[in-house]
């Protein structure tokens, strides 16, 4: 799968997980923070994408502070699956 | 024991935010789903965490908060809370063998997940509490709120009964019998001769407390019983009527829980014998289906029929007809062990 695809898959696989209503793909940018004035998700939602994460790309997050610099926005989630992922 | 003032209910009928019931809402699958309604009062981000069961009870209570500057409790009756996406979390235990599992679900979907939101969203830190007990969780609701408001005269509670059909619940009532094995229309509910009925599902919220001024009506007296014996019933319908009832006041409207299940006629049957001939008779359950609060529906629905001196024709069982709607019975059984009985008079 290539980054686009990838970027593009996850972006649904969040609006899912997320039951994000209203929220198509398109509307979430590459570089949009995924927390905060952004996408605003918040501190449940950071579980819901660590185990979004092992559930579909087999990536397991222990270490919060990691977490903090994965789950930045599409971009940085992409660039981790892209490196880690098992699945 | 209370008055009952500000309703709202969300029901498979057109009953919210505009009320029409003499158009009955078919349904043909044996499901009758209550209608989403608009969530614009509920902030999107907590929306989206929602089960049908908790965002209808939001919905339904929003109004009532905003009429309401001094609210001193929320007190719920919900035998199964949001069921659905309970059985989303066990079965996310099962398929990722108690793994990392999300916690959404899990805390959205316990039974107390309702008033809990609704203690949060209207910022209300008063008494909170959820009944579960099954065909009586929301009856034992009404009961918790007359103590209440024995202990504490001025107070203004929020009174609801609510339930959703979910795929997990509506399988295992059918596996066990109570909803019919045919497909019927819920318009043709009590013509049947088979065991079973139709799933349902709602919400009904009231703000009561013991003020007459303003009030619908009054909530008089409430009884619970378990039996399996029509004679039993019988003689406890008697002696409800007996107790509660003056001498010199009737009935004018009988409200039967019948639901089309061949099985629990006989309990219907045993107490409608004891109604005199100017006594008019209706059903109910071919408008909200059957769930373990449908005695919610069937309290919303009284209420509004004492307000608008109005009962809508598909409801009515006999031809009786009756001037002025004074004094409503409702009989409500569950899987014919749990029967209430419940004694609403116009203020």
């Amino acid at each position: 799968m290539g980054t686009q695809e990838l970027k593009q898959d996850l972006k649904e696989k969040i609006i899912e997980f997320l039951n994000l209503i209203d929220v198509k793909p398109e509307d979430i940018k590459d570089d949009q923070p995924l927390f905060g004035e952004g996408l605003g998700l918040d501190s449940i939602d950071s579980i819901e994408l660590i185990v979004l994460l092992d559930r579909f790309y087999g990536i397991k997050i222990k270490d919060p502070k990691e977490g903090r610099k994965i789950l930045v926005d599409i971009n940085t989630m992409v660039g981790f699956i892209e490196k880690n992922r098992t699945l | 024991m209370f008055y009952i003032h500000n309703t709202v209910c969300i029901s498979p009928q057109i009953s919210f935010p505009d009320t029409d019931l003499d158009q009955l809402i078919i349904c043909k699958d044996n499901k009758l789903y209550a209608k989403e309604v608009s969530y614009t009062d509920i902030p999107p981000a907590i929306l989206r965490r929602m089960g049908k069961a908790v965002r209808l009870g939001v919905a339904a209570s929003n109004p009532l908060f905003k009429l309401y500057d001094k609210l001193d409790g929320i007190i719920i009756g919900t035998s199964n809370g949001g069921m659905e996406d309970c059985i989303k979390f066990l079965n996310q235990i099962m398929h990722y063998e108690e793994g990392v599992l999300t916690p959404t679900n899990f805390v959205q979907s316990t039974p107390n997940a309702i008033a809990s939101q609704l203690g949060f969203l209207s910022k209300n830190k008063g008494y909170n509490i959820t009944h579960v007990h099954r065909g009586f969780a929301f009856e034992n609701a009404l009961l918790d709120a007359a103590m209440l408001l024995v202990s504490y005269p001025d107070n203004n509670y929020l009174l609801g009964g609510l339930d959703e059909i979910s795929t997990y619940n509506f399988n295992i009532d059918y596996l066990c019998g109570y909803v019919k094995k045919e497909t019927i229309s819920n318009d043709d509910l009590y013509s049947g001769t088979t065991d079973g009925s139709i799933a349902g599902e709602g919400v009904a919220m009231f703000m009561v407390n013991n003020n007459s001024d303003g009030a619908v009506s009054k909530f008089r007296a409430l009884q619970m019983l378990h039996t399996t014996d029509e004679k039993k019933l019988l003689t406890a319908f008697k002696t409800f009527l007996s107790n509660n009832l003056p001498q010199n006041e009737t009935i004018d409207l009988f409200l039967s829980g019948e639901n089309g299940d061949a099985r629990y006629t006989k309990f219907y049957e045993s107490a409608e014998s004891i109604l005199n001939k100017d006594t008019a008779a209706a059903r109910f359950k071919h408008m909200s289906g059957e769930f373990r609060t449908a005695s919610a529906f069937a309290l919303w629905i009284s209420n509004y029929i004492i307000k608008n001196q109005h009962i809508p024709p598909h409801m009515l069982k006999n031809a009786v007809k009756i001037k002025d709607i004074n004094n409503i019975v409702i009989y409500n059984n569950y899987q014919g062990f749990q029967h209430s009985f419940m004694l609403l008079s116009k203020n």
